[in-house]
């Protein structure tokens, strides 16, 4: 009974915090800015208002368009519930559970671009490329960056990989971890989630023809990976796993706090990068987290 | 019912269906499915510890050597194959390549369809060298003209001539290999060397003959144009079984005999860089089965990375996470051989309704080839890895190993490194090459007329790779109950690593790969209900309110995979032409990329070439006329006397 009482309140929390990070980060944005900004509980309303609408579809479009947003919502769900909290532990863990994070996060891409593929629109063959090439660099990082977590370790089960701190590479891994958090999340200086340019754009490019509850499923669902990408860095910097249950939920909220608030600075003074210098930016990333890696090798040497 | 006389009714219908084949095309499906089912049996038989391994000798001796056969846990993991993709290869072919569309090879591929099947479990039941070659040949031979049936066209023969001089390249290496070998043992019996030291460079040479065979980058120049361009239940079998016949080479003599210092880190570097330029190389491939076939260049790199780590395990005496690569080493021989035929059978499909290979002609397919469009998804969705089919199982034990080695911080840990990034970049490359040809294919707007008017593959098509699907995601759902077989083989390939079950916890991952399914199908049905509960309004693609969008502005094959191939450009070395349009009226623009293939191209034709013009060079000194020859011979001994006379002065 506790098992099933456990499980229902860990999804209620992923499902509902989860859109509560775009809200902030606007609000952030709009605070640096000088104006007041939309509400924090702006996406509530907006998928409440998605999920009465009714859909509209594209001639072109396969059954796969609508199965496409659920299947990729329900990988970066699956995936939120091998992600530890702390000292509750999480939902399931087993030897290896990291890998499968990582390919259910590579499970909702393909899901996404195949979606966005169904309509034959060329933006939305632009935002899919860019996604998918861009992608290839962001998923190196991770790797990356898990393997520096493993190899200081010890392990490869995310509970023990993420619960003391990340060493003397905390620096290297977080830097690394948040550029990855940027692109992965499509936000500014590699996407400009504001915009409605589509020449500019990755992400919202490729759900331009999504409209009612399947688009619903794509916010709701981008909300939840943030939310993961958020606490798996917090995890990753902060020793959250050795604290005491009240310290590590204040910690894991005032980390994902900080993430948030820190991609909320970035999107104020930063301009959204020419596109030629993602890559360039990607490999930063992943050498930051190559180079957090080298300092975890020799940390356990010593 | 025991596994030889499971072998012998196979071999007896093969056999018999060689010579039935071309008159009588049901009862040749009906012989090589007796055939192949028992086949099949007798691995399971082997696999499931029903029966152990088993080894037959014959008083019989062809070509002097009395025959020796052998069927144990790792020739019964390929026999397993062998049968599956033979049985549904011949299903498919049946109306596929009928003989109502091809009145005169039809016949004739049937009878070497037979003789390719069992070539092939000859070489793996051989166990001696003399018919391992034997059976080799009769392989490499019959698959010719299984990839030449369709020989009118220029390309066809071309490509069957590239794939029959490559693999007598191979072959030659076999040849040393194993003649060094009877002459060091002094009989071409084989079986397990492990302690003759002084046997252990022959593996080089192994690897290079059993390399070629498996399509190794630099070695897979013959495997692109042969596989494009065979009939596509052909291109199956080539891609699912033939290539991995290399594969079970190199497992075979690397369990038998002891390694060579820095074999396995050899290994792992040729599979690391095998995987990441053969995907490097599909994703910038605009034919759909040319695309197919460099993946497979990618997945063989993917089982040697596998390989590569059990090697070093074994020689480094860390059995847990050399069990780890090798059982997803093997676990992907299979998983790769399924989707990949699933895959070949689909593009077969669209061929077929089509005529043409080439993605910017296709799209939209999914309208009137609504069934081969679900199953090719499903085979894309399997080949990236992606949880939860069987295509993340076998990654995810590989991948598991190679961190259990690094964490380790052996003298192993850097080489498992590099491969992990390698195979990091591999899979997410390979997710994007697969989003590429599924969607180019079978999503969005019909291109062509040809592309408008297609048809769904028929029932006999249909069948097979429903089978062959259902094998995926039955791989992937129950990883569990395909265990025993893969730990029986591992037992097979190192002894000291039988009875020990690889340290993963797939008791696990089997009820979460069944959760994440049922929630998926769960999420998908249920969305799509929700969404259609006020009937769904159809229009034109929004395209940011653009009122004419054509199927000619989406995006092409070439554009989807421009800035990852354009990371690649170093060894792609893409052709392009360009014609912008000039002037106030312009007539005429082109744009044309090609991806040559870089090795033969660049590196092996420059090379043939120079050797010819060489030998053309050489040759002009004979040419029929006496006189110069009784010159040649003056000269010569004149030269010869001078040289004495030197000599005997100086000294």
């Amino acid at each position: 009974m506790n098992v099933i009482l456990e499980t229902v309140l860990r999804l209620a929390g992923w499902l509902l915090i989860a859109p509560l990070l775009p809200g902030i980060i606007n609000k952030v944005k709009a605070w640096v800015a000088g104006r007041r900004g939309p509400p924090v509980l702006q996406l509530y309303y907006d998928l409440a208002r998605l999920w009465r609408k009714g859909v509209v579809l594209s001639t072109l479009a396969s059954p796969g368009f609508i199965a496409g947003p659920a299947i990729a919502w329900v990988a970066v769900l699956c995936a939120a519930q091998l992600l530890p909290l702390g000292p509750a532990g999480a939902a399931l863990s087993f030897r290896g559970d990291v890998l499968l994070l990582i390919y259910l996060l590579a499970t909702a891409r393909f899901c996404t671009a195949w979606a966005a593929l169904e309509t034959g629109s060329a933006f939305e063959g632009m935002g899919t490329a860019r996604e998918v090439s861009y992608a290839v660099l962001a998923e190196a990082a991770m790797i990356t960056a898990v393997l520096s977590l493993s190899v200081h370790t010890g392990s490869v089960t995310l509970v023990t990989m993420l619960a003391p701190a990340a060493g003397a590479g905390a620096v290297l891994l977080g830097a690394g971890l948040f550029v990855v958090l940027l692109a992965e999340n499509c936000r500014v200086p590699f996407d400009d989630p504001n915009t409605h340019l589509e020449l500019t754009m990755i992400h919202e490019v490729m759900v331009l023809d999504h409209s009612g509850p399947p688009f619903a499923a794509i916010l709701h669902g981008a909300s939840m990976k943030l939310l993961l990408f958020a606490l798996l860095l917090t995890e990753a910097v902060l020793p959250v796993g050795e604290l005491s249950p009240v310290a590590a939920a204040g910690a894991l909220a005032g980390g994902v706090l900080a993430v948030t608030v820190g991609v909320g600075l970035v999107e104020s003074l930063l301009a959204r990068f020419a596109f030629r210098r993602v890559p360039l930016l990607l490999t930063m990333a992943f050498l930051l987290c190559l180079f957090a890696l080298l300092v975890a090798w020799k940390g356990g040497e010593a | 019912m025991t596994p030889g006389l499971l072998l012998f009714v196979a071999a007896c219908a093969l056999a018999v269906s060689i010579v039935a084949g071309p008159k009588f095309p049901r009862v040749w499906l009906a012989l090589v499915l007796v055939g192949t089912v028992s086949l099949l049996g007798s691995a399971v038989f082997v696999l499931s510890g029903a029966a152990p391994a088993a080894e037959w000798r014959f008083a019989w001796a062809p070509g002097g050597d009395p025959i020796h056969l052998r069927l144990d846990g790792l020739s019964a993991i390929f026999v397993a194959l062998v049968s599956v993709l033979g049985g549904a290869g011949a299903a498919y072919s049946l109306t596929y390549w009928s003989d109502h569309h091809y009145p005169r090879s039809a016949p004739r591929g049937r009878a070497w369809w037979s003789a390719l099947v069992l070539s092939l479990v000859s070489v793996l039941v051989a166990s001696n060298g003399l018919h391992f070659l034997i059976g080799w040949e009769v392989f490499t031979v019959s698959a010719y003209f299984l990839i030449t049936l369709d020989r009118g066209w220029r390309q066809v023969r071309a490509a069957g001539w590239l794939y029959l001089a490559a693999s007598h390249v191979g072959t030659v290496c076999l040849f040393a290999f194993f003649s060094t070998l009877s002459a060091k043992t002094g009989s071409w019996d084989l079986g397990p060397l492990r302690d003759r030291a002084d046997l252990a460079p022959l593996l080089w040479v192994a690897l290079f003959g059993f390399g070629v065979k498996a399509g190794l980058f630099p070695l897979h120049i013959w495997l692109p144009s042969a596989h494009a361009n065979a009939p596509s239940h052909v291109s199956a079998i080539m891609s699912g079984a033939a290539i991995k016949m290399g594969v079970y080479g190199l497992m075979r003599f690397t369990g038998w005999l002891p390694q060579p210092s820095g074999f396995g880190t050899a290994i792992i570097s040729i599979g690391a860089i095998s995987a990441l330029l053969g995907i490097a190389f599909a994703l910038a491939q605009n034919d759909l089965k040319r695309l197919l076939a460099y993946c497979s260049v990618e997945n063989v790199g993917v089982i040697t990375i596998g390989l590569g780590l059990a090697l070093l395990g074994a020689s480094h005496g860390h059995a847990a996470w050399g069990q780890l690569a090798l059982a997803g080493a093997l676990l992907h021989v299979w998983n790769h051989a399924l989707f990949k035929a699933l895959l070949f059978y689909g593009a077969g499909a669209v061929l077929h309704s089509t005529g043409t290979r080439e993605m910017s002609r296709l799209g939209g397919l999914w309208k009137t080839m609504p069934w081969t469009a679900a199953l090719f998804g499903l085979g894309a969705a399997a080949i990236s890895g992606l949880p939860p089919l069987n295509g993340f199982v076998s990654e995810w034990l590989i991948y598991l190993g190679l961190f259990d080695s690094v964490t380790g911080r052996g003298p192993t840990a850097w080489a498992a490194l590099t491969a992990t990034l390698f195979l990091a970049i591999t899979g997410a490359l390979a997710l994007a090459t697969f989003v590429k040809a599924t969607s180019i294919v079978f999503l969005g707007a019909p291109r062509t007329k040809a592309a408008r008017h297609a048809h769904d593959c028929t029932p006999g098509m249909r069948r097979p790779m429903l089978v062959l699907a259902l094998l995926c995601v039955a791989i992937g759902l129950a990883p569990l109950f395909f265990l025993p077989a893969i730990s029986r083989a591992i037992g097979t390939w190192n002894p000291a690593w039988a009875n020990i079950a690889p340290a993963a916890p797939l008791a696990t991952l089997t009820p979460v790969q069944v959760a994440i399914a049922l929630l998926a199908v769960v999420a998908a049905i249920g969305l799509s209900w929700y969404s259609s509960r006020r009937g769904v309004p159809r229009t034109g693609t929004w395209d940011c309110g653009y009122a004419l969008p054509t199927a000619r502005m989406q995006y092409t094959s070439g554009s989807l995979a421009g800035i990852a191939s354009g990371w690649f450009f170093w060894i792609l070395q893409p052709e392009k032409r360009l014609r912008r349009p000039r002037g106030f009226f312009p007539l005429e623009s082109i744009r044309l990329e090609r991806t040559p293939e870089t090795m033969l191209e660049r590196v092996i034709a420059p090379f043939g070439g120079g050797v010819l013009r060489v030998s053309t060079a050489v040759r002009r000194l004979q040419h029929g006329h006496l006189q110069s020859y009784i010159l040649y011979l003056l000269a010569g001994l004149a030269t010869m006397a001078g040289l004495v006379l030197v000599l005997e002065v100086f000294q």
